[in-house]
């Protein structure tokens, strides 16, 4: 359930189309929206910041729609996780993400090691996995919601899980972590 | 029980967990960027309580000048006699008349109607989140 600061300051934008309250919710989830975006796309910092300007828009545009049955932060992550899929399909036409150099190139500038590392192993996996595998270990989401977010059944959640682990262990083992 | 790659991912990703985003203007670029629905919306909902207005001050002079009120009586109790009318030949034919009802039908009313129907909400509104 949405917690009470985030209902009554979504009542107060969906209502009275306070944007200060607004403003107040975007402080608030910036960080994780950002950085779920981040992960998705490798560490391209410019590209993480237009989605999640998109997603916010997004939500302000359809706040009303908020019903306040689970938190604002899932019905906010998973107005992300539509933002970059379409991003994703839009992108997919002109030429595949998996092999995008640029992308690659943006992910190893400026980070540290462990950041690198994280964004290497991440471009092991398939999107849905990558996604899957962020919400519950970066974002501390449990498999129940990472299926609300995500629209993927559970049992599919849990499969993603799966494999996306095993390819990640495997490429961090490769790579003298662990050992 | 959480297995040795379970133990190995954790400790990479805790330190990605803990990460946080320096707000660093974003707010203040997603705040600029907020489409200006206010103005436009109250616009609309002004317009359209005008129209109301117009359209019920025309219905009520409508309703004067060509003397509504017998008409509607007349409605009102042309309705009701209709009604008698309705109820009195179903009492009178209702025990001569023998409908064969299908068990089967019956059950399958119920269950959509006990069933079907509020999944069907629950899925419109769990969709919504």
């Amino acid at each position: 359930m949405a917690s009470i600061s985030d209902i009554a300051l979504v009542t107060q934008v969906a209502v009275f189309h306070n944007k200060q309250a607004f403003d107040q919710l975007v402080r608030k989830y910036q960080s994780p929206v950002r950085r779920f975006f981040l992960n998705q796309t490798l560490g391209d910092e410019q590209l993480s910041d237009d989605l999640a300007q998109e997603t916010f828009i997004k939500a302000y545009m359809n706040i009303s729609k908020f019903r306040g049955m689970s938190s604002f932060s899932t019905w906010l992550m998973r107005i992300a996780y539509n933002v970059y899929y379409d991003d994703l399909r839009a992108r997919k036409q002109t030429y595949d993400i998996e092999d995008s150099s640029a992308v690659r190139q943006s992910a190893n500038t400026g980070d540290s090691n462990i950041k690198m590392d994280i964004h290497a192993a991440m471009a092991l996996l398939k999107p849905d996995e990558r996604t899957c595998i962020t919400l519950q270990l970066i974002d501390g989401y449990p498999i129940d919601q990472i299926s609300k977010i995500t629209g993927i059944a559970e049992n599919t959640v849990k499969s993603h899980l799966k494999r996306g682990k095993d390819k990640m262990a495997n490429y961090l083992k490769e790579n003298g972590y662990g050992g | 029980m959480e297995d040795k790659n379970d133990i190995l991912l954790k400790q990479f990703f805790e330190e990605a967990a803990k990460q946080t985003i320096e707000d660093n203007g974003f707010t203040e670029r997603v705040m600029m960027n907020l489409p200006e629905t206010d103005m436009a919306e109250s616009r609309v909902r002004r317009l359209s309580h005008l129209w109301t207005l117009f359209c019920l001050v025309i219905g009520l002079v409508v309703f004067w000048l060509t003397s509504g009120w017998p008409i509607i009586e007349g409605a009102i109790s042309g309705g009701k006699q209709m009604l008698i009318n309705a109820i009195e030949v179903f009492l009178i034919t209702a025990p001569t008349t023998e409908i064969s009802i299908n068990p089967w039908v019956v059950v399958l009313l119920l269950g959509f109607v006990l069933v079907f129907l509020p999944y069907q909400t629950i899925r419109k509104l769990s969709a919504t989140l």
